[in-house]
């Protein structure tokens, strides 16, 4: 087992509605080549692969894997899959910690990719129907799938009970302001889908609803795209990030919790006004990396906002703010501009993108860029998915010159 | 690029079962399938193929252990549940067979009534996929039957007109409803709000959904003019025609409308007009016609809001600012809603 694990490199292709250019393999070997540019080392010195696929369906194959061990340059050498829902970059860098953590492989690189909009409906001549029916498959095939499952909606039962329980947070202005705020963190981001574009809070507050009470401008977007980052112990982080000249960057905790899908009275089963995910993971992680208070303890959150909502009530269960306090992260300034915590500092995949089965890499990508740039000490990356936001990941990353 | 066509010599095979009986429904729908096709996409970056394709495969699809909480509600009108002997907690619908909470204890089958509250307010969809895009607005929530310690995902529905956040609170008391054509499907019930049933039916066992009195929605009369809502029609309707020729310069937007006809009367304190929607164009002209389907709203100053993008239409629904007398042209709401955000990224 070794000592420590490291980040040595990481890279993205641009996030896009559509990539009529590349297929999921062509956009594999582009991240891939961006990663091993930014680790500044070989694919010959990656010993194995973990590859974060969401949805057969977006990539139209049941293994949809397969092709890529060998055009990224992994041939003969071991290469798994992990789909975990919302979550699947995040398990699969769990997935790839491990790997090395046990001692098993020395270098191991975590791709995520994700087609979408290929998926087209006839019926309206648009894309998303498709999808979102495509991810509709998600949804538990015998009590939800056939009442027309959604992710959003599956989302929005939770914050709708979240809200039930605390009628007096979540205030539609707070949400629109954190919407414009992301918007504004991803023109720091020149990969992201929604470069260029201007969202006030104004324009946020009037978008139309798509399932009560998420409205268009608050939820994520959907993206194709890939991204890489590499892992390594201890030896190969320090040896290759003396060469490539960046800072290792080290995992420090890492948690994971998966809640049942029936919604109950207890925690038995789900809890519907609770991410109790989201809150076990974080402990889990907080616990190893000994993160006692993150308020000031961990500076750069990157964090799966499907729904900017679900962002606010997952920062009260990570312990930000109190659970029924959520609005704090704005009217107490904890995540606005000079605030103490940097929220999704390159639009999170509201504003940059959500390619499923990568968007966590690109947390991780987002993450290590702060933590380099801003020479910061501590962040943290999270992954949700599942129906009724069932599945929660968090991994904490720290830089230590 | 279509395929080329090829003439068979062969003997023509007989129709296939839809032509012969078009009342049959299939597992897919037939207008969702497209044709055999491949095209040409050009980019900034070069040209690219592209083809029509399908991930299908068909199921007979055993339902298991599950069965017995479908054959209850097709066959007998019943909910079934399972209860574990050890720690008498009551898992509805009956999901499994053993207690992972009691070291796998076989759980026992019970009948519960179809009375219970919502365990939360339970989400609206407004933008369905592509098989439920004909059923929007639709709640879906998750039903705590009396005496459960689980919740039934079910569907939720008011009798009295469009479904809005307003009808269904947390442990709003519910009655479960039962479709008459049932065939051991979760849309085979759904829940109203008991308090719309009359009191004969409230302790009746197995309603079935012609008992209940859909009330069909009454179109709202509209204010007197007023020169102030008269002019407020003006403008707005002005407004509505510059739109209509920034529509026909804009491809992001004619691609909005594309594929969709739709004739809509508006009705406003003001004045009253038709928006067509045809040929992914946008054209209004005042006055009343037949038409699709109708919106009402007593502000004529709405419009002009939602074309600014300080409202929009769905949201206005929702909120009562504007009424539609068909809950299914949600989906010609949604098109016209992208519209403004369009014209504003052209």
């Amino acid at each position: 087992m070794t000592e420590a694990v490291g980040i040595v490199g990481a890279g993205l292709t641009p996030c896009k509605g559509r990539w009529v250019e590349l297929s999921y393999y062509g956009l594999s070997q582009l991240a891939v080549k961006k990663t091993l540019e930014d680790a500044a080392i070989d694919i010959k010195d990656v010993d194995a692969v973990v590859f974060g696929i969401y949805n057969d369906i977006f990539e139209y194959s049941a293994i949809p894997e397969h092709p890529l061990q060998g055009i990224i340059g992994m041939a003969n050498k071991p290469g798994m899959r992990v789909t975990c829902g919302g979550a699947t970059g995040a398990y699969a860098m769990l997935a790839s910690y491990t790997m090395v953590k046990s001692g098993l492989y020395d270098t191991v690189l975590c791709l995520g990719v994700e087609k979408c909009t290929d998926c087209f409906d006839f019926d309206s001549m648009t894309s998303t129907p498709e999808v979102i029916k495509s991810i509709g498959w998600s949804g538990d095939t015998f009590y939800e799938r056939e009442l027309g499952w959604t992710a959003s909606e599956s989302y929005a039962e939770v914050v709708l009970a979240y809200m039930d329980e605390h009628p007096n947070d979540l205030k539609d202005e707070v949400s629109a302001e954190i919407s414009a705020i992301l918007c504004k963190q991803a023109q720091n981001n020149k990969y992201a889908q929604r470069y260029g574009e201007k969202v006030t809070k104004e324009m946020a507050m009037n978008s139309r609803y798509i399932v009560y009470p998420f409205k268009l401008l608050e939820t994520c977007v959907y993206t194709e795209g890939a991204a890489g980052v590499i892992f390594a112990n201890k030896e190969k982080t320090n040896s290759m990030c003396k060469n490539s000249g960046k800072p290792p960057i080290w995992i420090t905790g890492v948690g994971a919790s998966n809640e049942h899908h029936v919604v109950g009275r207890d925690f038995r089963h789900k809890v519907m006004h609770r991410i109790y995910s989201d809150h076990l993971s974080a402990k889990a992680a907080y616990k190893m990396a000994g993160v006692t208070n993150p308020v000031k303890e961990v500076q750069v959150v990157e964090l799966h906002d499907a729904f900017i909502k679900q962002l606010q009530v997952t920062m009260a269960e990570f312990g930000f703010t109190k659970l029924g306090h959520s609005d704090d992260l704005v009217k107490e300034g904890l995540m606005v501009p000079g605030g103490p915590i940097l929220v999704n500092p390159s639009g999170g995949l509201t504003y940059a993108g959500h390619f499923v089965g990568g968007s966590n890499m690109l947390s991780a990508w987002s993450t290590r860029r702060e933590l380099i740039d801003k020479q910061l000490h501590r962040g943290m990356i999270h992954g949700t998915g599942s129906t009724i936001a069932q599945y929660g990941c968090v991994m904490i990353m720290e830089r230590r010159d | 690029m279509a395929r080329p066509k090829v003439k068979s010599k062969a003997k023509p095979k007989a129709k296939p079962r839809a032509a012969k009986s078009p009342k049959v429904e299939k597992v897919i729908p037939l207008h969702m399938i497209p044709d055999v096709q491949s095209e040409v996409i050009k980019t900034a970056e070069g040209r690219y193929l592209q083809s029509n394709e399908a991930m299908f495969t068909f199921y007979k699809r055993s339902k298991g252990e599950q069965s017995p909480y479908f054959l209850g509600l097709m066959e007998k009108k019943q909910i079934i549940g399972a209860r574990c002997p050890k720690c008498k907690l009551v898992r509805v619908p009956a999901f499994e067979i053993y207690c992972p909470d009691c070291q796998f204890e076989k759980l026992e089958l019970v009948e519960l009534p179809d009375t219970g509250v919502m365990n939360s307010t339970p989400p609206i969809t407004y933008f369905a996929n592509s098989l439920f895009a004909h059923m929007v607005p639709f709640g879906r929530g998750r039903v705590m039957i009396d005496g459960a310690d689980t919740g039934i995902p079910m569907h939720v529905y008011t009798t009295k007109g469009v479904l809005t956040p307003r009808v269904f609170k947390k442990n709003t008391p519910v009655k479960v409803i039962f479709r008459k054509n049932r065939l051991g499907k979760p849309t085979d019930v759904f829940a109203v709000p008991i308090a719309e049933l009359p009191e004969k039916l409230r302790a009746k066992k197995g309603v079935e959904e012609q008992e209940l009195d859909w009330s069909r929605p009454v179109e709202p009369p509209v204010d007197k003019p007023t020169p102030e809502t008269e002019k407020a029609f003006k403008s707005a309707f002005a407004a509505f025609q510059s739109m209509s020729k920034a529509v026909a310069k804009s491809d992001r937007a004619k691609k909005d409308l594309a594929g969709w006809k739709r004739s809509i009367q508006v009705k406003t304190a003001g004045g009253s007009f038709i928006i067509s929607i045809d040929k992914q164009n946008l054209t209004v002209k005042p006055g009343k016609a037949k038409a699709d389907f109708v919106m009402v709203s007593n502000n004529p100053r709405l419009f002009e809001d939602w074309m600014n993008s300080r409202e929009s239409l769905t949201n206005a629904i929702i909120a009562d600012k504007l009424w539609i007398s068909k809950n299914q042209e949600f989906t010609t709401v949604f098109k016209l809603d992208r519209l403004p955000r369009s014209l504003r990224r052209t």
